[in-house]
């Protein structure tokens, strides 16, 4: 464990990211959001809570995802294309190490985006006169963990595949793999056979669909999740990154530069 | 005096998007003792940077051994010890050259107030001080080499690992930077550099290891070499054959005779005769070889 490195290289991401202004989206979204609902608001639609929050939510899961799979898929690729990888690599540092530290870059980055897109939905939602339960500190931290996992899987697929290959791959498989989850399962039981295979490929795809909670968020009054189940969700996101951050490193480390 | 770099039977092999093998490197063995300064040479393709890049363990050997201090080149041992200068300099557009130097320090092992003086001194070295808060896309080539520059010597490397390194550079930053790297050598760091400035390397090196498609051809001691390169002229009138002294003569279209030799003897036997024979001697000349008809001879030679 290099925590010196991790922090420099992350440090970095996040520095290029901001001064790049790829979080300028982020707030020029947020203010749309935010003029929206004050639109909505104008015209006396306030007794929509649960559609405004469920765009929110919608919203917030779409965006943060989409700024983690385009900050994740190009970190490795563009230090290779950049020729920015030769002075990184020629410190006494491992290629593991190199990983490590850019992937918690993207992860702050696109924990940044999400937070920033969050307050801003949030100052959206007050003007619904929106009640603010606990369930949604859940959903927050929740997405969160899923994002890491999202920041991972796209790493991992940009060391075996060009760029934008790996985020095309990475949209497809954390927007739909609840969809590719369920087709899995009716497939499998409309064919017992196949059963193995299928839960074996689903057991492979990034369930992100776990660390939605949107749905108890945007409905009033339901009760937080117990802590097992966070408990569960950290550890799945700890596992998932850690065989995608294994399978990268797999790859790129002697991967010829 | 111990090896800096030892290479023995080096074979570097890539593949290419078509599944084809090429050989850049072929059985390569050569060393460099701590506090040389040897120059890398070879014509374009010949190997040098795959080279450079093994010793730094951005590819791996096919086969053979790199030694770095002992430690097997590529390693972060090895690592710690060498200050590495790539031959297209290129640094995150996005940060300053403070904030670049910053983060390699930071990976180097370095931190705080020591870290920030050393840069501080760096730059003012490489005469970007003024820049240090400027982004580096907004930077010249010459003022990005000049970032490269400091980051590999940063943490005072024994060893800098320089390809091309003064690509970029005008004359007086080529100036500037043979000196540092001279003042460099005199505090005990060992230089290991390719390049096709000749005129750099004539100046700069201790001696010149030449490669061409991979494969060694040979390594040179540079005064050995200058004085294997140096010709003697004398020019004359009269009926004085240098017959049996040299066979490089010619008559000038004023009458005189020219005649070259490549040794010293052979210009004081020229004399001697001439005197001896009534030549009239207008002019003796001692010239240095060209270390560029150097080169492309032993290139073609090799080929």
């Amino acid at each position: 464990m290099n925590f010196s490195a991790y922090r420099a290289l992350a440090r970095c991401v996040v520095l290029e990211s901001l001064r790049r202004k790829d979080l300028w989206v982020v707030a020029i979204l947020g203010f749309v959001i935010l003029l929206a609902s004050s639109t909505l608001g104008f015209f006396g639609f306030s007794g929509l809570e649960i559609f405004a929050k469920d765009m929110a939510v919608t919203v917030l899961g779409m965006f943060s995802t989409i700024i983690a799979v385009l900050t994740s898929s190009r970190l490795v690729p563009d230090e290779i294309k950049n020729r920015t990888l030769y002075p990184l690599l020629a410190r006494p540092i491992s290629r593991l190490d190199l990983l490590v530290g850019k992937l918690i870059g993207a992860v702050i980055v696109t924990w940044i985006s999400f937070l920033l897109l969050a307050a801003l939905t949030a100052v959206a939602l007050m003007i619904f006169h929106v009640k603010f339960e606990l369930i949604m500190v859940q959903y927050l931290v929740a997405k969160m963990l899923g994002l890491v996992v999202v920041c991972s899987f796209a790493m991992m697929l940009s060391t075996y595949m060009t760029p934008s290959a790996a985020a095309t791959m990475s949209f497809i498989f954390a927007f739909g793999s609840p969809m590719i989850g369920r087709g899995l399962v009716m497939a499998s039981a409309e064919n017992p056979a196949i059963k193995p295979v299928c839960a074996a490929i689903n057991s492979l795809l990034p369930q992100t669909g776990l660390f939605d909670l949107g749905g108890r968020a945007v409905y009033i009054g339901w009760s937080m999740v117990p802590v097992w189940v966070m408990g569960f969700l950290l550890a799945y996101g700890i596992a998932y990154s850690g065989a995608a951050l294994a399978l990268s490193w797999a790859k790129f480390r002697r991967q010829a530069v | 005096m111990s090896s800096a770099i030892e290479v023995k039977d080096l074979y570097v092999q890539y593949k290419t998007k078509k599944g084809e093998k090429l050989d850049a490197v072929q059985g390569l063995t050569f060393e460099v003792k701590k506090g040389e300064i040897v120059g890398f040479l070879g014509p374009n393709g010949a190997g040098k940077s795959s080279t450079l890049k093994a010793l730094m363990g951005f590819v791996e050997a096919k086969s053979g051994e790199a030694l770095v201090f002992g430690e097997t080149a590529g390693t972060p041992e090895a690592r710690k010890r060498i200050g590495y200068l790539p031959e297209v300099a290129m640094y995150y557009p996005f940060l300053t050259p403070m904030e670049t130097l910053t983060m390699y320090g930071e990976l180097q092992g370095m931190r705080g107030r020591l870290l920030r003086n050393e840069i501080e001194d760096l730059l003012e070295v490489v005469g970007i001080a003024h820049a240090k808060n400027k982004l580096n896309r907004s930077m010249s080539k010459g003022m990005l080499q000049r970032v490269g520059i400091a980051q590999s010597l940063l943490g005072n490397p024994e060893l800098l690992v320089l390809d091309e390194v003064t690509s970029g550079l005008d004359p007086v930053g080529r100036k500037e930077l043979r000196n540092l790297l001279k003042s460099r050598q005199e505090q005990g760091t060992t230089l290991f550099f390719s390049s096709h400035e000749l005129a750099e390397v004539d100046m700069l090196c201790d001696r010149i290891l030449l490669i061409h498609k991979g494969k060694f051809v040979e390594e040179r001691d540079m005064s050995e070499l200058k004085a294997t390169l140096r010709n003697f002229y004398v020019t004359y009138r009269g009926d004085v054959s240098m017959l049996g002294l040299t066979e490089a003569w010619n008559e000038n279209h004023d009458g005189s005779k020219t005649a070259r030799f490549e040794a010293k003897v052979g210009l004081v036997q020229a004399i001697t005769r001439l005197q001896d024979k009534g030549g009239q001697i207008l002019d003796v000349v001692s010239q240095e070889g060209s270390l560029e008809d150097y080169f492309i001879d032993t290139v073609e030679a090799a080929a």
